[in-house]
């Protein structure tokens, strides 16, 4: 960012609003003593009671008890949804891409969600609850009429905002569950490259903000498609084309990474990089010990919290809907705890403020 | 005193209520609205309070009232609205209330249940229906082509059925959403590569959607293709973008059979639909009779479970203690209520109350009626009066509406004004009872309608001072001028619309008989003379009169609420504030701002030569600077002036010394002599003292059950370096205030010249033209011009320029007048109150 970037100057003219909102969404974030009151409750009618005393407020006030912890959930998701929707409304110019690139992640999620269940011989009227609001656009549905990547490309996403995400994965195979692995990964590779490089253009501080938190997105992918594949019958050629090239990874960890045989070897990968070795330290399955899954939601949280730091960026947008989206996992964590009585994993949360 | 004048008197009570009579009790205070309940388990989750399982009930019970009330909504069935107010039933009753609403939740939702599958019966027959006759269309175009299918120009649609019988051509048809068919037909285009053929029609009529009652538009469609694959890759598309099929059957006499089946089908399907709704708007109607007097039974049971979860429970004992604040001469009040609640309940023991002392703070309460209300809102607006200090409301009552009335001078606008006022006074039954209008800025004006009222008068008032009515005067006593002494000559008179008129020429004022033979004697006898309205120099001639009585109105003012501030020392027994703040401010403000008030007033009674008359700027320059004053500067005004003014100026200097310096030695004095006695008296005690200290404190805690916060530290224990500085900024405010302030005043000059101006420029600019305008034009030209006159005297005139005098008036309140006196750093009493929390206006 030089010294006369002024790219600052105007941003407030099409999005001071959303991102005051967004900074007030941002407060009203569950924190620790919320929590920890949380964790004390005895049943999901506490549960109900204490969320009704944050900003939660009456979200669950028109349910007929008994609360089962599935309608929490849709609530809190409808929650997510409806304040993500007012920001997409009034979105304005790039901050309308930006948003519409967070809302990707979701359409991939569902379209994988819709053809895997397809091929399990789900009906779609079961499916569909299953599928995130967001993600949800015109043609996804018909998506189960597809036997092939090609079918789904040439039939129905190519007029969806995903068919340049599309482009590496079309073949006249068949699909079937691998098969769907590999698109999801490719299709999410793409993806984010597409989303860093986006935001690398946009510069100044959303570069600077976004590049760092999809670029660990970008290596923590990396990290999991490797640890995943063993055992697989993915080769390691193929395994390598599926490591999105963002990131501090790449190139060097990657190339690394594809030649990796065992969880050893991804750990002495990460044993190269500072941050990524703090999350490989101590991890494991133990009670009192975190996953390695939750050490990076963990990092994923601190990373979104800081985005919050700098002002006049897109950021803090992507990592409001992270941060809620990790706050919704929490309660309803928390809400199955209690409603299965499995008290003893109920602090594995992760918490955000 | 009124009761306006200070904030009411106010105790903590300790209630000591049995277990079944708490109930009745809090019932009743919650009706009476003067008791504010303290939180005696602050540190208790929401979900560990002990009437929490009630509160959840009266949840449960409020979500059924409000799924019957959007029931009703839905149905556009009015609540109705008897003004009841219902007291709260007694807990066993709210399981009556419970079962009543559970039936009634149970019963609309089986009716729903059942409505919903008749709708989506009929819609399914509907569009049945729809496809049958669209389809006969379909069909039917393509007759004509049938017969002479040699011709070239037959269209392909023609050729596909008639190709039908060797190639099995299938169909499917359906009803799909109008916004889908765009991306319908192009998924169907690409995924069956073309081989498929659509034809559609929309469905004129709007279909109603079963499930949320919307209205929705839908099209009927009719696809051919070839095979079985197609066929099911074309089901599973429809299945994709919700289109509905429908079974077509191939030939037209089928397809009239299976129509007249479905028309007698919908037919049945409508009266039995019919007699639904019947059901339904029946028990619907009996719902709207009831759900607001069971909306505010169940609130307020809830309210009193809500209180009741802020006791402290005394298990062994099976009372519960409350804590509360209340005005100390209502406290008859509550104890009856308290006996009649335990009467209700049937309790054997009485409720006990027990006023406890306390160090703490008490809330501030300030009874108001509707007349004082909006007043007291204005000085709540800028801080809730610190308990028992003088309450300016009862003043800004007549200072208010007089400030405003200064700057928005003109008897015409204030009538205006007054009228406004005056319907939405006589009106405000009417608008009371309609509570509906629940517009935001609506409720502000309304609320302050005394106060338009009597802003509106006031202007009238100096409206008539300034002899002003649209900006014309009233010539009502005769002018006490003589304009032919200044002998103006014809051309000038011919030429001219306004002349200068200058009150040095001699006989042109009547007002001195020794000047003007004819002389009347007097001035104007009231406010402005009219002749000024025709003067060339009429801004000069006002500025100089408006602009100093603003001064003097200003300090008038602030020498108030000095005043008021000598009333609080007293009432606080502060007489080291009096000593050694009050009375050298008192001398400082009359020495500075005092002294140039009372020369200009003197200037105006005595001074009857206006050409020698003294400049009293560059007379008030240099007393400051010690010269002395001389005719020839023009800066005379009375023997003796120096020496006065030489007076005056020691005062100034010789007060800020002591209001900086004066209490903060006071202080430092008295703590040391304080430190020497507790010394001495530590030590005759020995350390017995020490021990006992403690032990004390703890008891006096455990009375307060603990809830009380930590008493605030008194003021003389401040760190005495804080109490300098803040004894420092306190004094350099006060002087540069009394400079400041009185500046601040000239705001009433600067906007009453604004606004007389503007009127000024709105008359001749408009109204003007119309009325000099001759007969034929002049009268139709008038009636136009007077639309726009009127929109832009209301618009602009009315609205904004008062709401800039409203806001400068407001400001001269809360910072040069509130500034002398008032504190403002105590908290609303917020009574727990029935009436305020069935309207919603206390959030729980």
């Amino acid at each position: 960012m030089g010294l006369f970037d002024f790219a600052e100057v105007g941003f407030n003219v099409d999005n001071g609003f959303l991102e005051g909102l967004t900074r007030g969404f941002k407060n009203g974030v569950l924190c620790k003593e919320d929590y920890r009151h949380l964790t004390q409750c005895d049943s999901l009618e506490d549960l109900k009671l204490h969320l009704q005393s944050t900003t939660y407020g009456n979200f669950l006030a028109n349910e007929p008890s008994p609360l089962t912890v599935a309608v929490i959930d849709d609530r809190l998701r409808e929650k997510l949804v409806v304040e993500f929707q007012f920001l997409r409304n009034h979105a304005y110019k790039e901050l309308a891409t930006f948003l519409d690139f967070i809302k990707y992640s979701y359409m991939i999620d569902n379209i994988i969600l819709l053809i895997t269940g397809t091929l399990r011989q789900r009906q779609l009227s079961e499916l569909l609850p299953k599928c995130h609001p967001l993600g949800i656009f015109d043609q996804m549905e018909t998506v189960t009429i597809a036997n092939s990547t090609a079918d789904l490309y040439n039939a129905i996403l190519v007029d969806s905002p995903l068919a340049p995400f599309f482009k590496d994965c079309i073949s006249e195979e068949d699909l079937d569950e691998v098969n769907i692995e590999v698109i999801r990964n490719t299709l999410y590779k793409a993806y984010l490259e597409a989303f860093y490089d986006w935001c690398e253009g946009c510069g100044g501080a959303t570069a600077e903000v976004m590049c760092e938190i999809l670029g660990f997105e970008a290596d923590r992918r990396s990290f999991i498609i490797t640890i995943n594949s063993f055992g697989t019958e993915l080769s390691k050629e193929d395994r390598a084309k599926l490591y999105p090239r963002r990131g501090k990874l790449y190139p060097d960890g990657l190339t690394e990474l594809a030649r990796a045989d065992d969880y050893e070897s991804v750990k002495r990968v990460a044993e190269h990089y500072t941050e990524y070795r703090k999350l490989f330290d101590g991890t494991g399955v133990g009670i009192g010990e975190k996953t390695l899954e939750d050490k990076f939601f963990e990092h994923e949280v601190t990373m979104n919290v800081n985005s919050f730091m700098q002002q006049f960026q897109y950021g803090v947008f992507y990592s409001f809907v992270k941060l809620r989206e990790q706050e919704c996992r929490n309660v309803i964590w928390i809400s199955e705890c209690i409603a299965q009585r499995h008290r003893s994993k109920i602090d594995s949360y992760i918490p955000i403020f | 005193m009124g009761s306006l004048f200070r904030s009411e008197q106010m105790c903590l009570a300790q209630l000591y209520l049995q277990s079944e009579a708490a109930f009745a009790c809090v019932s009743k205070l919650g009706e009476l609205g003067l008791v504010s309940f303290t939180d005696l388990n602050p540190n208790v989750n929401a979900f560990q309070r002990k009437f929490v399982n009630d509160v959840r009930r009266c949840d449960e019970m409020e979500r059924k009232l409000r799924f019957l009330e959007r029931e009703l909504k839905k149905d556009q069935i009015g609540v109705y609205d008897n003004g009841d107010n219902p007291p709260a039933p007694a807990p066993r009753e709210m399981i009556e209330l419970e079962a009543k609403f559970e039936k009634l939740e149970n019963d609309m939702k089986e009716i729903n249940t059942n409505q919903e599958a008749l709708k989506k019966n009929f819609l399914e027959l509907t569009e049945m229906k729809q496809i049958l006759m669209k389809a006969q269309h379909f069909f039917e175009e393509t007759l004509p082509f049938n017969d002479d299918d040699t011709q070239g120009g037959a269209s392909e649609y023609a050729r596909l059925l008639d190709e039908q019988p060797e190639s099995k051509l299938g169909f499917v048809a359906g009803v799909i959403l109008r916004s889908k068919l765009p991306s319908f037909e192009r998924v169907l285009w690409r995924a069956c590569r073309g081989n498929v053929f659509l034809r559609h029609a929309e469905i004129e009529m709007a279909l109603e959607d079963p499930v949320t009652g919307d209205v929705v538009n839908k099209s009927v469609f009719i696809i051919f293709f070839q095979g079985d694959q197609l066929r099911n890759r074309v089901q599973k598309i429809c299945e994709g973008l919700h289109a509905t099929l429908y079974p077509c059957p191939d030939t037209s006499n089928e397809r009239r059979e299976i129509a007249i089946g479905v028309m007698t089908r919908i037919e049945d399907l409508q009266a039995v639909l019919n007699q639904t709704e019947d059901h339904r708007h029946l028990v619907l109607t009996q719902v709207a009779l009831n759900i607001r007097v069971w909306f505010i039974k169940v609130r307020k049971i809830k309210a009193i479970y809500h209180t009741l979860n802020l006791f402290n429970v005394n298990i062994a004992e099976k009372c519960l203690i409350a804590q509360c604040w209340c005005p100390t001469n209502d406290l008859g009040k509550i104890q009856d209520a308290l006996r009649y609640g335990t009467e209700v309940s049937g309790s054997s023991v009485a409720s006990i109350l027990q006023q406890v002392t306390t160090e703490e703070q008490p809330p501030t309460y300030n009874r108001t009626n509707m007349f004082t209300e909006s007043f007291q809102g204005i000085i709540d607006a800028f801080g809730v009066s610190t308990y028992q200090e003088v309450n300016p409301a009862p003043f800004t009552i007549i200072t208010f509406p007089f400030l405003f009335a200064v700057m928005f001078g003109d008897f015409g606008h204030g009538l205006l004004m007054l009228v406004f006022g005056l319907v939405l006074v006589i009106r405000e039954k009417f608008y009371l009872a309609q509570k509906s209008a629940d517009s935001e800025i609506w409720d502000m004006i309304f609320g302050g309608r005394y106060m338009i009222l009597f802003m509106g008068f006031f202007s009238m008032y100096t409206g008539f001072l300034y002899n002003e009515c649209f900006s014309r005067s009233f010539n009502v006593f005769g002018s006490s001028w003589n304009v032919s002494a200044m002998n103006f000559d014809a051309v000038t008179l011919g030429n001219a619309s306004a002349l200068d008129l200058d009150p040095v020429t001699p006989g042109v004022y009547r007002g001195y008989p020794d000047n003007y033979i004819n002389g009347s004697g007097y001035p104007y006898p009231y406010g402005m003379d009219p002749i000024w309205q025709s003067a060339e120099n009429k801004i000069t001639f006002q500025n100089s009169y408006k602009m100093k009585s603003s001064i003097v109105l200003g300090f008038a003012q602030m020498l108030f609420g000095l005043t008021l501030a000598l009333y609080n020392h007293i009432y606080f027994k502060d007489r080291l504030s009096i000593i050694c703040e009050w009375i050298p401010q008192m001398i400082f403000i009359w020495c500075i701002v005092g002294y140039l008030c009372v020369i200009i007033l003197f200037k105006w009674i005595t001074w009857k030569d206006p050409a020698s008359a003294p400049s009293l700027l560059i007379g008030l320059i240099n007393m400051f600077m010690f010269t002395a004053p001389s005719k020839a500067d023009g800066t005379f005004l009375y023997t003796g002036q120096s020496t006065v003014q030489i007076f005056v100026v020691l005062m100034i200097v010789f007060c800020l010394p002591w209001m900086l310096l004066a209490k903060p030695a006071v202080i430092y004095y008295r703590r040391r002599q304080k430190a020497n006695r507790s010394q001495r008296n530590y030590n005759l005690a020995g350390g017995e003292m020490a021990d006992d200290v403690p032990i004390i404190e703890q008891d006096q805690l455990d009375v307060e059950s603990n809830s009380i916060q930590q008493t605030e530290p008194d003021p003389d224990e401040k760190d005495f370096s804080e109490i300098m500085i803040l004894q420092i900024i306190h004094t350099i405010e006060f002087s540069l205030n009394c400079i400041s302030h009185t500046a601040s005043y000239l705001r009433l000059w600067a906007l009453s010249l604004a606004h007389s101006e503007l009127s000024e420029v709105l008359w001749t600019m408009v109204m003007h033209i119309g009325l000099s305008m001759a007969p034929p034009a002049g009268p139709i030209v008038t009636y136009a011009v007077f639309w726009f006159f009127a929109v832009l005297t209301v618009g602009i005139l009315l609205v904004m320029e008062g709401l800039s005098a409203f806001l400068h008036a407001l400001r001269l309140h809360w910072v040069e007048f509130q500034s002398k006196f008032y504190k403002g750093q105590g908290y609303a009493f917020l009574p727990f109150s029935f009436e305020s929390i069935i309207q919603g206006r206390v959030d729980e």
